[in-house]
């Protein structure tokens, strides 16, 4: 009995320490899907950390890219919840909208805010409020097939310059070599982003403003270009992941994507590869960019709001998020990282993925993320997905479709 | 005499007879799962009915909203195009029942090689649907197998992508569940087949019966336990059905292919409505309590009459 009370006190211990050091605290870390290709990265990261922070340990946890929110959720029920966590825009909106994530203005002071790109800072702002701090940021490029411009006659030396110039070059892609020259990002809620870089409002306000005629007509030249076959159908439905593989397949033109899957082309199709170069992302209207940003959030029931502050901005100060761009094709969200010559000269025998970096770092500062941050998120956004796809499969006009989500929009907001 | 009486009466009374020592035992070894059935099956259900009647968001407490959530439900036209669809996915059934039972009765047979149809039929059963769902997801791409069949044999006009027809999308997915579906019953009809005794068969053919008559007048009778175990399993799954559609179509599009359990999985883990998905797995609940019910029904008086 005595000896299975023991063991008990034992085990017991044991767990709490595991929870809080006997020195000082222990703060969970959440990552989205970054084990086991950069483990070293981040258990360096840590090591560091902890010499640096007397008392302080830190267990990473990596959580798989679909699971993380439903996680989160059940850890922050429980009582359990992590004390930093790895979001993207999408994510941190949704559970701050619930409540679940801790307003970090007040933590964050003037000189450490003036570190990050002031776009992406605002991109973490939801309903006014910071809930995370930047961390990595993918702004598009475009990479092309030299060989398919080629044979459709287009010079290899000239990308894009403008978005009109973009679908002037996939039509004659298309109707020159018979494959399609790109699969645009118009699928799901995507177009509200293509709006506001062509310049048009989602909101003004508390309401939904995206069927003016000008809408409609952006929306129209999408469906036009789908009902054309000018993009295959399933971009719709795969979006980018799609249009990588057939990118890779050596089966599209123009590839609209994130500088890091340039990575994935490479180890899957290495002649493909050697035929791509990249030009920049093309301009809209707004003069700006979306770029799908990671950063990082607390969790309002947090043990230790204070220390995991201290953490999220050791893990994005300038020289971490350069030791992490220098092992994969991602940006930085600090403007003094962004500086590095890394960024800003190409080495001798450049590969796509330097030209890929180098020219995303020049559009840096036009990026932030596009996502449109809206109460009962989920299913706004779905009636927006819903009537779009009607739009493109012809079971309402682009107007209707536009006028239908407006509607239902406004109805919820 | 009642002195005696009260004695012998005693030992009865403190000692407890061998029917509940019996019933004690036996309840003492089904407790463990008693257990674990309260706790990961009864209580959540009871938690979901009283969520049915609340709002709640998993991060603040629930609070009571009375049938609030079932007229949200029941007015929300997505709800029953999902439901529709979950009906529609009954197609599925009668499909797979009968190509399970007629390929059990195939390799059934002693032929050489037969072990290795068996498993070949059975490993689409244990591939995981993620990884099936990719494969299909390539096969029914535009320029993938299906539409490169079907243009050779001049049965399509045009390649499409089969799973983002607003028509066909639901029944590509179907067939999946077809093909993934079919070796489990398989094997469920031919351990039933095999529990048939031969010399029943053996009888009916003494008496004069040919192959399918023994078939119709010996074979399917005593399947009929493993033919309802069949039916109702694969009823309810299609009722259920979650995976398929939300690794392959994701419920679009447009929502055309939406099921009822996906429905309520975007209702709980998209838009954080609780409540609201609770109402709808009463629906949905409800429906496969009645199928169920109906099947036990049909087959307790032996199957469909033809009248």
């Amino acid at each position: 009995m005595r000896r299975g009370l023991g063991m008990g006190v034992a085990v017991f211990l044991l767990v709490a320490s595991v929870r809080a050091g006997p020195m000082g605290v222990t703060l969970e870390f959440w990552t989205i899907s970054l084990r086991p290709f950069f483990t070293d990265y981040i258990t360096e990261l840590l090591r560091t950390h902890e010499l640096q922070n007397p008392g302080v340990r830190v267990r990473w946890v990596d959580q798989p890219v679909g699971a993380v929110v439903q996680k989160l959720l059940g850890s922050l029920a429980a009582g359990t919840p992590p004390d930093v966590v790895n979001l993207n825009v999408p994510m941190a909106a949704e559970l701050a909208q619930q409540g679940g994530l801790l307003p970090l203005g007040a933590l964050l002071r003037s000189e450490d805010r003036n570190r990050y790109f002031e776009g992406m800072l605002r991109s973490f702002e939801i309903g006014g409020t910071l809930y995370g701090l930047p961390w990595y940021v993918a702004p598009p490029v475009v990479a092309y097939n030299t060989e398919i411009w080629k044979r459709a006659g287009l010079d290899p030396d000239r990308p894009p310059r403008t978005a009109e110039e973009l679908i002037a070059y996939a039509r004659q892609i298309k109707d020159r070599t018979g494959l399609y020259g790109f699969m645009p990002n118009v699928d799901g809620t995507n177009l509200l982003q293509r709006f506001q870089e062509a310049g048009l409002p989602v909101l003004r306000g508390r309401q939904a403003v995206f069927n003016s005629p000008r809408h409609v007509a952006e929306l129209a030249k999408w469906v036009r270009l789908f009902r054309e076959d000018y993009f295959p159908e399933e971009t719709l439905r795969r979006g980018y992941l799609g249009a990588t593989e057939r990118y890779t397949a050596g089966q599209l033109g123009m590839l609209i994507t994130g500088p890091q899957f340039l990575l994935r082309v490479r180890h899957d199709n290495r002649s493909v590869y050697d035929r791509t170069r990249v030009g920049p992302y093309p301009l809209g209207r707004g003069r700006v960019i979306h770029a799908p940003l990671m950063g990082l959030a607390i969790p309002r029931t947090s043990r230790h709001p204070q220390e995991a502050m201290r953490f999220a901005l050791y893990v994005t100060e300038d020289r971490n998020q350069l030791a992490f761009c220098r092992i994969v094709t991602i940006l930085p969200t600090a403007k003094a990282a962004a500086r590095d010559p890394f960024f800003t000269r190409l080495p001798t025998h450049p590969t796509a993925e330097d030209h890929a970096r180098v020219l995303d770092a020049r559009q840096l500062p036009l990026a932030r993320d596009l996502t449109v941050v809206v109460s009962h998120q989920g299913e706004l956004m779905k009636a927006f997905r819903d009537n779009v796809e009607a739009a493109f499969f012809g079971r309402k006009t682009p107007k209707e479709a536009l006028d239908d989500a407006v509607r239902f929009w406004n109805a919820r907001l | 005499m009642r002195g005696s009486k009260a004695l012998s009466l005693a030992p009865a009374r403190s000692l407890p007879g061998p029917r509940f020592r019996t019933a004690l035992v036996a309840y003492l070894f089904l407790a463990p799962a008693l257990v674990l059935l309260s706790v990961f099956t009864f209580a959540p259900l009871v938690l979901g009915v009283f969520l049915a009647f609340a709002d709640y968001n998993v991060l603040t407490p629930p609070r009571w909203v009375g049938t609030e959530n079932l007229r949200i439900v029941t007015q929300d036209p997505a709800f029953w195009v999902a439901l529709r669809n979950s009906l529609r996915y009954l197609l599925v059934v009668p499909a797979l029942q009968l190509a399970a039972l007629l390929l059990a009765l195939l390799v059934n047979r002693r032929l050489p090689g037969i072990t290795l149809f068996r498993a070949a039929y059975y490993v689409p059963v244990i591939t995981s649907f993620a990884v099936a769902g990719l494969m299909w997801n390539w096969m029914y791409a535009q320029h993938g197998v299906v539409n490169w069949v079907g243009l050779r044999l001049g049965l399509l006009g045009r390649p499409f992508d089969w799973l983002n027809h607003p028509t066909l999308a639901l029944y590509a997915v179907m067939l999946v569940t077809f093909w993934k579906g079919i070796g489990y019953y398989m094997v469920l009809y031919l351990a039933g087949l095999q529990a048939i005794p031969q010399e029943l068969l053996e009888a009916a053919r003494v008496d004069g019966a040919g192959r399918i008559q023994a078939f119709f007048l010996v074979t399917l009778p005593l399947l009929r336990p493993t033919l309802l175990l069949g039916t109702l399993l694969s009823t309810l799954a299609a009722v259920k059905v979650f995976e398929e559609v939300y690794v392959m179509t994701g419920g679009g599009p447009f929502g055309q292919t939406t099921t009822a359990l996906l429905y309520i999985y975007q209702k709980a883990f998209q838009e954080f409505r609780f409540g609201l998905a609770a109402a709808a797995g009463l629906f949905v609940a409800a429906l496969g309590l009645g199928l169920s019910l109906l099947h036990v029904r049909l087959f307790r008086e032996g199957g469909l009459r033809p009248w």
